[in-house]
């Protein structure tokens, strides 16, 4: 009875932040289901139609048929990016959680910096650094190692995303290693004093100390990393190519688009990438309490 | 306790609500009406005694800085002293920025809104139309419209698109080619699309053009003047007919297609807009940049995107030249001031500050010059002319070159059909 009070009080003291947020969340979902559906007040049509989903899965239309591939493109991007982005944060937060003075705070002010700059701007950077008329190219041809800028191999804006997803990894490692961090000093150093007492080497440590002390906390922080990076549109827009493009460049350019009727398919691209999101983060939660059970 | 609970029943109540407002909308698609008290243009008096005191937000493409420093000074000095008007330009990313400001605006019948003045064209002018958000009937009524040849097809249509007074001009373009006359001479310049593609398979790598797709519309008419070419004919394309397009773009996609392994990174990819053009022509990656202005490459030296050697240059035909345009939304709330700065932007001493490149904007004129009679301005337009310098394109060569746009429901068929064929690579 007092839990079930307390339970209660508890949704009630929630319930004016849950009512902004489902209310800005919730009407534009709605709203945007509403546009998916052809509802578009602007030109005036009222008759809801699926015409954008079946176009989109059938791969027909100028959307359409870009559909498929921006999907797989989209997974690859994501996919590769949350799993390098993980491991080189377990690499880098064992490194640092395993020496014997916490990290100091010049390491941390580092990890931190990076989360102050926009993912714009390091995209924009990136860019200027990398591209075949970028700095690195300049400084190459100058020294003599390429004989023309132009020779530079192609690190941004090419066909298989790599721009995009050394993009990803250079902005998410940082942030998943704070994330684990986190953990590893309120909790790391008596488990590890005590696996060393005990007689584990340097490798035990890790895998038997470190990884299950930060795995939850890295696997919350990859879901959000693959929900950011499989919804997210300016980085594949500035270091990506024509074709293949990923979804919410598909999406955002089909919204854009002065034939107005093209903002259902961007509608209707857009909770795709939601449902997507929503189904591959669910996959993964599944699997890791699979894999608890199984530890235990 | 319990009051807290009622607010939350409200709340609950006013979510539902507003969802379900959202979520089924069958609004009819009536314009807003033009607000009462619209202005006369009967009276242009009364017009710039009601624009008096204004406002007027102005929303364009503010991309360039020259041409954001261009309009404060050319016309914002003028509005205020000369008429009390307050210029405040809003610069966008793109144009269909405004005009998704314009249309959300409609959605949430907004009136006023916030949008008094649009800088526009072809599918944004469009669209639009079509959500039928323009002032109508107004710009062949204004006192300097006489100056305007409306009876020009290129003038009276924007992309095909009849403009019926929904539309004031302000400046023309006139697509062109740039190259570096320190690296090429003059003689060696391709002056066809036939040429052009012998001409890249002589230089692989070297040459490159801006993939067509909406907010890139000069990729586009780079493609169209293709297509004008393999035709043989521009003016069939002036009216929108299926079977002529069927007809011809088997050869505008084989065309293209040949060209593509000739390209810069061998057609994989392809800059986005004018200015990642610009910068791999700066940095020598590409022999050959664009641009639509009558100075030239003149503005783009004086901001520093090119070389100082850099001259523009036509093909021999089929070089699209188009008009860009004002247009007022019916729920302007400062309608007054933005029929002022259109009227004022066809005064013949401004157009002939807009086509020098060291103002800045380097766009050609929307007036006849012929049709100008006062002395004083005439001079004002020769001295200009004489004054566009060695980095234009001579002015016989753009008129010999020039044709129109096709029409607007081109646009969309070139810009899918090269994503299918061409980018994506289908082939035939």
């Amino acid at each position: 009875m007092t839990r079930a009070r307390q339970t209660f009080g508890a949704w009630l003291a929630l319930a004016p932040a849950l009512a902004v947020v489902g209310l800005m969340v919730g009407a534009s979902l709605a709203y945007g289901v509403a546009q998916s559906l052809g509802l578009l007040a602007i030109i005036g049509t009222d008759q809801p139609s699926l015409a954008a989903y079946r176009d989109l899965l059938g791969g027909t239309g100028p959307a359409g048929r870009e559909f498929w591939p921006a999907l797989g493109f989209s997974l690859w991007i994501s996919l590769a990016s949350t799993g390098l982005s993980a491991l080189g944060a377990l690499l880098v937060a064992a490194v640092l959680g395993s020496r014997r003075r916490p990290a100091d705070g010049a390491t941390l002010l580092m990890l931190n910096l990076n989360l102050a700059f926009p993912h714009l701007v390091w995209a924009v950077a990136l860019g200027l650094l990398l591209a075949q008329s970028g700095l690195l190219a300049r400084f190459a041809a100058a020294l003599g190692l390429i004989s023309a800028p132009a020779e530079f191999p192609v690190l941004v804006r090419d066909r298989d995303g790599l721009g995009i997803i050394l993009h990803y990894v250079s902005k998410e490692v940082p942030f998943l290693v704070l994330l684990a961090l986190a953990v590893l000093r309120t909790q790391g150093a008596e488990y590890d004093l005590v696996a060393e007492n005990l007689g584990a080497d340097g490798w035990q440590r890790v895998r038997y100390v470190t990884l299950p002390l930060v795995l939850p906390a890295l696997a919350a922080g990859s879901a959000l990393v693959f929900a950011f990076s499989f919804g997210a549109y300016e980085v594949p827009a500035l270091l990506g190519v024509r074709y293949p493009r990923t979804l919410a460049v598909l999406a955002l350019e089909a919204f854009a688009n002065p034939d107005l009727r093209q903002r259902a398919t961007g509608m209707a691209i857009g909770l795709v990438i939601g449902l997507v999101t929503l189904a591959v983060v669910g996959l993964g939660r599944a699997w890791q309490r699979l894999g608890v059970h199984h530890d235990a | 306790m319990r009051d807290r609970l009622i607010s939350l029943g409200t709340l609950a109540g006013l979510i539902a609500a507003l969802l379900a407002g959202c979520g089924s909308q069958p609004v009819a698609p009536t314009a807003p009406p033009v607000a009462a008290g619209a202005p006369n243009l009967d009276d242009w008096e009364s017009i710039v005694a009601a624009a008096r005191g204004q406002t007027l937000n102005w929303y364009m493409w503010g991309g360039s800085e020259s041409i954001n420093r261009f309009v404060d000074v050319f016309y914002g000095t003028p509005l205020a002293e000369r008429y009390g008007i307050t210029l405040n330009r809003v610069p966008v990313a793109d144009t269909v920025d405004a005009v998704n400001q314009v249309l959300s605006e409609k959605e949430a019948g907004a009136n006023p809104g916030s949008v008094d003045i649009i800088w526009i064209n072809g599918e944004n002018f469009l669209s639009l139309k079509q959500a039928d958000m323009l002032l109508p009937d107004w710009s062949r009524r204004l006192p300097n419209a006489r100056l305007v040849d409306w009876d020009n097809p290129a003038l009276a249509f924007d992309f095909g698109e009849p403009v019926e007074g929904y539309e004031s001009p302000w400046s023309s373009a006139q697509f062109q080619l740039i190259y570096d006359s320190a690296d090429m001479g003059e003689d060696e310049l391709p002056r066809s699309y036939a040429r052009l593609l012998e001409w890249a398979k002589a230089n692989p790598g070297r040459f490159t053009y801006i993939a067509p797709g909406p907010g890139a519309f000069q990729g586009t008419r780079f493609v169209k003047g293709a297509l004008f070419e393999l035709s043989g004919d521009a003016a069939q394309w002036v009216t929108h007919d299926q079977a002529t397009w069927e007809r011809w773009s088997p050869a505008l996609w084989a065309y293209l297609t040949a060209l593509k392994p000739y390209l810069w990174r061998g057609g994989e990819t392809y800059p986005n807009n004018e200015s990642e053009l610009h910068s791999l022509f700066a940095n020598g990656e590409v022999d050959f940049s664009i641009t639509q202005a009558i100075a030239g490459a003149g503005p783009l030296i004086a901001e520093g995107l090119v070389p100082a050697t850099a001259r523009a240059f036509v093909f021999d035909d089929f070089m699209i030249g188009d008009v860009n345009y004002l247009a007022i939304p019916r729920n302007a709330p400062n309608k007054a001031a933005a029929l002022v700065l259109a009227n004022l932007i066809l005064e013949p001493e401004l157009q002939a500050a807009q086509i020098l490149p060291e103002n800045g904007f380097g766009l050609g004129y929307a007036i006849d010059v012929t049709r100008v009679t006062d002395p004083a301005q005439l001079a004002a337009l020769e001295a200009a002319q004489s004054q566009l310098g060695v980095a234009a394109t001579p002015a016989a060569d753009l008129a010999n070159a020039l044709v129109g746009d096709a029409a607007g429901a081109y646009q969309r068929l070139v810009e899918e059909g090269w994503r299918e064929h061409v980018l994506i690579g289908t082939g035939q």
